[in-house]
């Protein structure tokens, strides 16, 4: 079934849904992508469009009470992951395959120290002494740039600022030279100077480790600058993947050219005669992810919307060049 | 009319060390830091990750205690205000927070949280408040009939529009707003940014804005502030800011924001060489000298003081 020799990571068809008072929320229908070895794939999206639940999928990190993997096949380096043992997981995560997480506050541990918790992992997957993986984990706090990396060792995540502490999980994450990296929103409590250095440094790792990266962000600039190709998501679903430089010379979705008319301009003064101008929004909301969406996901907001789009799912269109969007009205 | 003041705001965390955790030494969070917030105002604190600006807006918020100094809110010195006493004021000044999900109760409904505050502060009960948070939710771009939902069901960023529903329940005067759109994609940004500004002229609040994206802040500031490891370095209105920053860590700052482009060589931003210092050990004269370009032999000694050196323009610098 494998189709793509040079992908690490293949993910077809997935569908992941969670049980809600509500019903049913589809969080994922129907996502398909490649992730090849040594890229760095970017995932775009509008809040709530299932990116970081794509990426908990990827992990089987979907809490088993409420959510599961309905559909579809994952596979790392050829094996199919949404099978595999709980056990086998283990031995991945946070090794051959690591994340940061989009909250760090909610995924480190309050009441362990941030060395503990960076030499556990270290000792858990390299089978290292503690005092060598302490040693380890000092490192990466020197490689996140965080100052005082021997005093912060000892600190509980509590004491740190909200940078920090997403440096930690970034830390954490690198700490065992991942074969792919999913990094959910990895730089969004940054500010620029230590962004460029946190992007450098997983840039870095990997020309020298190799490591494929999946990079979930908001930030356009950030896509631009690191990604080769990206995937937007609206809804749950993939509504358009390109190359980096073809999405942002001719964007072709109506989602994605709204997206990229909301960014405020640094080089445009904000100012008109003393009033702020209004951001370009997108009006209207997110479908509700509890029924079922006939039709195409965006059409109750898109301006381009005809009957069509309402009653059926548009076909996914190339426009050559590995450039590909799932639109009724667009032609390319 | 100014609403909220702070006045050489210090706050420093103890660090305890040895075998018996005597304390060693003090983390200088906030070092000294002056500012002034009008009605209707919007005011950016910029700097790098870790240099005291959540500090800021905890203390000015009392949830943590200054060390030193002073916070004037609407005339009235709220520093020393013991809970009960500040009960009243309260209301007055909400926040919206960088990680949302943290302050929320995970087993209460959404409507619940964002109503939370209507019911302590015994503004709304029973439907009045329900109509109320529905009308709430839809002022910040929720589903009203997404109220009975938990939080873990929201999005990350959905999350982060409860949290300002919650904040604009009881009609404060003064946001302290941190990192609030830095979880938002930039078509929701774009709306809760719009949304802070209608709000904002249409019931004069004041917001302290916190943020690390250069253009949203620039975007929704009047003036801002930058700082530097625990100190206002530059403070004046966005324009000038902009087009002519006189401190060399703002000027290093904002040569390192562009516009996104993915042809550009992927920028070496990091353009701010050297290694953080530590807000445990601050570098002594001006906190930046080891890091500035331009530094001369007494900025290593001698702390540059804010100076205003055109009007309105404030500079902490040997050299301005
Ligand atoms: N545990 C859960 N139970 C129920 N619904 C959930 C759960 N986790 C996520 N969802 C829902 O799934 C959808 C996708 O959520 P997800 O967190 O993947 O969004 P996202 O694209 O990462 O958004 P953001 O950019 O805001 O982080 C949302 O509508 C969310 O409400
Ligand atoms: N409760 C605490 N105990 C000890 N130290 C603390 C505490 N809270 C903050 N600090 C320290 O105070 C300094 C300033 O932290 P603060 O959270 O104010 O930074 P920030 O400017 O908001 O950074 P960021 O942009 O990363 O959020 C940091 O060195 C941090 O480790
Ligand atoms: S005071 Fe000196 S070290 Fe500090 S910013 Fe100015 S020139 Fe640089
Ligand atoms: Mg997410
Ligand atoms: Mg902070």
């Amino acid at each position: 079934m494998s189709g793509n020799p040079g992908a690490i990571l293949e993910v077809r068809d997935l569908a992941t849904q969670f049980d809600t008072l509500d019903g049913v929320v589809r969080a994922v229908d129907g996502v398909s992508f490649d992730l090849e070895r040594g890229e760095t794939l970017g995932i775009v999206g509008e809040s709530g469009c299932g990116k970081s639940v794509t990426a908990l999928s990827i992990l089987r990190l979907i809490p088993p009470e409420t959510g599961r993997i309905a559909a579809g096949s994952i596979r790392f380096e050829g094996e199919e992951l949404t099978t595999l043992s709980e056990e086998a997981m283990k031995r991945l995560r946070g090794h051959r395959i690591s994340m940061i997480f989009q909250e760090p506050m909610t995924s480190l541990n309050p009441v362990l120290t941030v060395g503990t918790q960076i030499a556990e992992n270290v000792v858990r997957h390299m089978g290292v002494s503690k005092k060598a993986a302490r040693e380890r984990a000092r490192e990466m706090l020197d490689l996140v740039r965080i100052a005082d990396s021997k005093r912060r060792l000892d600190e509980y995540p509590h004491q740190l600022s909200g940078g920090m502490r997403q440096r930690v999980m970034i830390a954490m994450a690198l700490s065992c030279d991942p074969q792919v990296l999913i990094a959910d929103e990895p730089t969004t409590a940054l500010d620029v100077t230590i962004q460029a250095q946190i992007l450098d440094l997983m840039l870095d790792l990997k020309e020298k480790t190799g490591t494929a990266i999946v990079l979930i962000t908001h930030d356009l600039g950030v896509v631009a600058e690191t990604s080769r190709r990206v995937v937007v998501m609206y809804a749950g679903r993939k509504v358009e993947e390109a190359p980096v430089e073809a999405l942002f010379d001719n964007p072709l979705h109506p989602y994605t050219r709204g997206l990229m008319r909301a960014i405020p301009r640094l080089d445009v003064d904000a100012e008109e005669g003393g009033r702020r101008p209004r951001l370009q929004e997108i009006p209207g909301m997110v479908p509700l992810l509890t029924r079922p969406i006939v039709g195409c996901a965006f059409a109750a907001r898109c301006s381009l919307a005809t009957e069509r789009c309402r009653a059926e799912p548009p076909p996914v269109v190339d426009a050559g060049g590995g450039h590909t969007v799932a639109c009724w009205e667009v032609t390319p | 009319m100014t609403v909220l003041a702070v006045d050489r705001l210090v706050k420093h965390f103890p660090i305890h060390g040895g075998l018996l955790q005597r304390r060693v030494g003090a983390v200088k969070a906030v070092d000294g830091v002056n500012f002034a917030i009008a009605k209707g105002e919007t005011l950016g604190l910029v700097g790098e990750s870790g240099c005291g600006k959540s500090t800021v807006g905890k203390t000015i918020l009392k949830l943590i205690e200054p060390t030193s100094g002073r916070i004037v809110l609407g005339g009235e010195d709220i520093t020393a205000l013991k809970p009960g006493a500040m009960w009243p004021h309260r209301r007055r000044i909400q926040t919206i927070f960088q990680d949302p999900y943290s302050s929320m109760n995970p087993r209460l409904s959404a409507g619940t949280i964002v109503g939370e505050p209507l019911e302590n502060f015994d503004i709304a009960r029973g439907r009045e408040r329900d109509e109320r948070v529905a009308a709430l939710f839809e002022r910040v771009g929720l589903r009203p009939d997404s109220m009975r939902k938990y939080a873990h069901e929201f999005s990350g960023g959905q999350r982060q529009r409860l949290g300002i529903a919650k904040a604009l329940s009881v009609n404060p005067d003064v946001i302290v707003a941190d990192e609030p759109v830095s979880a938002l994609d930039v078509s929701v940004q774009a709306q809760v940014l719009n949304l802070l500004i209608d709000l904002q002229e249409e019931l004069g609040l004041a917001y302290l804005f916190i943020s690390h994206d250069l253009a949203v802040m620039r975007h929704i500031s009047h003036r801002i502030a930058v700082m530097y490891l625990g100190r206002i370095v530059e403070l004046t209105d966005k324009r000038t800011l902009f087009a002519r920053p006189l401190h060399p860590y703002t000027e290093a700052l904002l040569s390192a924001a562009t516009a996104p482009d993915p042809r550009r060589q992927r920028r070496k931003r990091a353009i701010v060489q050297g290694d953080v210092p530590s807000p445990a050990k601050p570098p002594p004269g001006c906190h930046f000298h080891t890091r500035c370009p331009y530094a001369v032999a007494d900025c290593k000694v001698k702390d540059p003081p804010l100076r205003e050196v055109a009007p309105g323009h404030h500079v902490a610098c040997h050299l301005r």
